[in-house]
Order: C-alpha cells, then structure tokens, then sequence
C-alpha cells in the first residue's frame, strides 16, 4: 500500500519537479526505475527541460532518460529564441498599428525561471482593450500578422478579474530586442497563474511550477493584498493554488501572508490534481479529449453517454466554473450546476445558429 | 590549361538561423527546414572563425593559439564538412583534393590521433515534443465551437478552420 503510493504519479512528478524552478534545484528523490516510470509523463506535459535541470548534475544525469531529457532542454531553448523573435516582431507590428496589447503567461511566465528555455510556450495570448479588440484582429488577419499563433482576448474578463483599465494602469513595459513588451504587474500576473491554475483543473505540473517560480521570483516590494484581492472566494482560490504548488512541489512560502491558510487544503483538491496528474497530456483535456461536437450527436446520438462522461466536469474547474468556494463540501453540486451551465449555454447556441441557419443540424 | 584553385573563405550563414549558447554547445535552429543542431564546444569555436575572410589554414592557426598545441589541418575541414553538411555556411566548402579521397572515418582517426582533444561534431537535436497546451486551438484542430479556436479561427463542423 505504502509503495502503491509512493508509486503514484503524483508523487513521482512531485519528486521530479521539486524546486525544480530554481537556479539550484534540491537532488531529485528518485531512483533510476522509478525515473524511467515518471518520464512519459514529464515529456507529454512539457516539462522534460525542467526535468533536465533539476537532474543535471544529480547521479541521474546520464540515463538514458536524462539525456533525453536534455535534448528536449536543447530544443526548447532554439524554440525559445525563435517564440521571442515572434514575440519581438509581434509586438512592433501591434505598436506601429496603435494597438496596446498585454502578453500574458507564455514569456512573460517564463521570465521567473532561471532559463527562459525550461518552460515551453504554446500560443501566445494576449490581452487588449476591448476597445481595441477589432482594430487588434484586423492586425492579425492581416498577411503579417497571420504568421503568429495568437490567442487574443477582449480585455481580461476570461482570464482574471479586476477592471481591464485597472489592470493596464498597473502592467510594465519590458524591453525585447527593438521591441518593447508590455506585461501585467507582478502581483496581476501570479493572480491570473493561479486561476488559470485551477480554470483548466490543474492538469499540467508545469503550471503549478510557473505559480511557484512566479511567487520565489517577486519582487521586495510584492504587494500581497493585491495578490488576495478583495473577493474572499477568490482570495481562497489564490491561497489554495500557492498551497498546491507548496505542498506538492515544494515552493516556499515561509514569511508570507499566504503561508498559514495554504497549510489546510481541501482533500478533494488534493484528489483531483492527484487524478489529473495520472494522464498530464493535451489529448486528454477537453476539447482534444471529446470523441465529437455535442451538435453532431443531435443528429445521431449514438455514443452520446460515452462522451457525456468524457465531457463530466472535474472538480477543480467545475468549482472556478459556477465561481464556487474552495471549502471542504463535497464537489458534487458544484460540477452538477457546472454541467447545467453548459448544458444551457450550448442549447442557447444552438437555438441562435438554428435560427440564423435553420439547416445547420 | 590548368585549373586556379580558389582557397575558400568559409562564412558562417546568418540569415535564417537562430543560434542560442547554452554553456560551451552552440545550438543552431534553421527557420527554413526546421532543423535543430548541437555545435560541441570545438565546432562551434570553427562556426565562429567562419567570417567570410578567413581561410581553413588561417582558421586551424587561431584554433591552435587556444588549443596549445599543434592541429592537423584536418581538425578544420571535419567542423566545416559538417557545418556545411547542416547549411550553417553560406556556401559549403570544398574539400581540398589531399582530404577529398579520404572516408569520415578516416579523417575523425587523423584528427583524433593528431589532436589529442575532443573532436568538432554537430549533431541534431532531436527530442519527442509534447501536444502544445495551448489556450486556443489552431486552424485544423478540433473544436466543439468557435470559442475554442484561436482567432481568426472559426469551428465548422468539428474542425477549427
């Protein structure tokens, strides 16, 4: 029993990852069996360089999975270089249109790490007025703009909360080649890792790793209460992700605000990233997880309940979902209101499509 | 008549590719073929000397004021065979006719033997990548509605497009 625990795949990241954000990683607590184990996991989530860095001049080092490892370390870094040119170029293109946009997460979280390279970069997001928004689609739509893989976002009002005015006045410039990047303030920018943290279910250990360097890496002058905010539910959500990334990944919050509260977490959290962290790969997130759109089963509902109980809400986002507490209830009416959200938000977008299109089942 | 032979001035391409230092190995990424290599500590130092005005002999010279000791002319051309081999020169450099004959195997045991130290070698750079965790989905990924795909995307069907 102890060792079925010790053998799961929470255990197993957490031992790979431990501090591994740092310029100094702690030695990793793993044998070489149970590292050949954790590898597929670390490579399908993007953490491979992490692993690298935090076993690099351990007694692991030559493995045949470490250097493997390393060579994911070796191409994330190029990839690296070439996101930033893209960034550089984007951001001149933005600036020469008068569009003022924030980058968030991506580079702007990676700047916390020790390397830029150790942590991998998907789509870049960005953030703008929404003023602004259509002038800014119409400069990605355009031949220049199409190049880049952006993720652009009307104002703030899906990734964190606050007035997108508030949180402009406070975001910094940061200088990249000829360019210069605008980022959201510290405090702004852990806030928005933590919820996109729990929004997304806590799937990726990488996350929970950009929470963790983002609060060793802030600044003296960190202002915690605008860390908190002024929402108690949302204060417990931040205080539960920093929690998270202490209790599983060894982040230190010694000396902190967030550190009494952070020490009791609810056991349902703890499960659902514990589950989560079974399968840390995209496809098995929705939607790369769905079997098909729910539209084509209104034609055909054959295999329906499959799909219904891949589409099941998870706990941890279920409960950001409905905007509920991060208490110790049980989870179930939260994911059940989750579902019936959807539920009337997807039915609502069909009765609007069909009545634009009335063919379009 | 008899042919001029011109001495190459090897340069190290510039356009294109996106180099990054990670201690002693250079790491190179070409834009165009998406290819990732490695330059060890001394075919990087090669790569570095390779300014378009520089000949090998002059290369091997400079090599040798940091190397401390005799290099074989070889040492050279084994970096530049190889750089050329992966387009990180302008142009690739022509072997001389005394080496052109030679296999790599023969050439890496002249080196070896003769320079005692660790041999130039690039080498490619290739890693499993994970499935991208992106926010959006890129035009030709999957989607249940318009709302997952990135913008400028829209889901029709079952496909951003």
């Amino acid at each position: 029993m102890a060792d079925a625990r010790a053998d799961s795949a929470v255990v197993l990241i957490a031992s790979a990852l431990e501090g591994a954000w740092r310029r100094e990683p702690p030695p990793p607590a793993l044998s070489e069996e149970r590292l050949a184990r954790v590898a597929p996991l670390l490579s399908g989530s993007g953490a491979s360089a992490l692993a690298w860095w935090k076993l690099r001049r351990s007694s692991l080092c030559e493995t045949r999975e470490a250097l493997e490892f390393k060579q994911s370390y070796r191409l994330q870094a190029l990839k690296d270089a070439v996101r930033e040119r893209e960034v550089e170029s984007l951001f001149a293109l933005l600036d020469a249109a008068g569009v003022e946009a924030v980058l968030v997460k991506g580079w702007a979280a990676a700047r916390a790490y020790p390397e830029p390279g150790l942590r991998p970069a998907g789509d870049i997001d960005l953030c703008v007025r929404p003023a602004q928004f259509v002038k800014a689609k119409d400069v990605l739509a355009s031949p220049e703009g199409r190049r880049f893989w952006v993720d652009l976002h009307e104002g703030f009002a899906t990734l964190l909360d606050g007035r997108a005015e508030e949180l402009f006045g406070r975001s910094r410039v940061l200088p990249l080649g000829a360019s210069r990047v605008r980022v959201l303030a510290e405090e702004d920018h852990l806030r928005l890792l933590c919820f996109h943290l729990l929004r997304h279910g806590a799937w990726r250990p990488l996350w929970l790793c950009d929470v963790a360097a983002a609060i060793e890496s802030r600044a003296e002058d960190f202002d915690w209460r605008r860390l908190l905010g002024a929402d108690v539910k949302r204060e417990r959500w931040v205080v539960c992700a920093a929690g998270l990334a202490a209790r599983l990944l060894g982040a230190r919050l010694e000396g902190t605000p967030l550190a009494p509260a952070a020490r009791s977490l609810p056991r349902w959290l703890l499960r659902g990233v514990s589950k989560q962290w079974e399968t840390p790969f995209a496809a098995c997130q929705p939607p790369l997880s769905h079997r098909a759109p729910m539209r084509k089963y209104l034609r055909r509902p054959r295999g329906i309940l499959g799909d219904l109980r891949k589409r099941w809400p998870n706990p941890i986002s279920a409960t950001v979902d409905v905007c509920g507490p991060f208490n110790a209830l049980p989870r179930l009416p939260f994911q059940l209101a989750c579902g019936l959200s959807r539920t009337a938000a997807f039915l609502a977008r069909v009765n609007a499509e069909s009545r634009r299109a009335p063919h379009f089942l | 008549m008899r042919e001029r032979t011109v001495t190459p001035r090897p340069k190290a391409r510039a356009e294109g590719v996106v180099v990054r230092a990670l201690g002693e190995e250079v790491l190179a990424y070409d834009l165009e073929t998406h290819r990732a290599v490695c330059l060890n500590g001394a075919a990087a130092e090669v790569w570095r000397l390779c300014d378009g005005r520089r000949t090998p002999e002059e290369m091997r010279r400079e090599l040798e004021k940091t190397a401390r000791g005799a290099l074989p002319e070889e040492f050279v051309w084994l970096a530049l065979e190889q750089l050329g081999r992966e387009r990180l020169l302008e142009a690739p450099a022509e072997l001389p006719a005394a080496l052109a004959g030679l296999s790599r195997r023969e050439m890496l045991r002249r080196v070896g033997l003769a320079a005692g130290l660790a041999l130039p070698a690039v080498a490619s750079i290739v890693a499993p990548t994970p499935a991208d965790a992106a926010s959006c989905v890129p035009s030709g990924g999957p989607c249940a509605d318009s709302a997952q795909c990135c913008q400028g995307s829209t889901c029709i069907g079952d496909t951003c497009t």
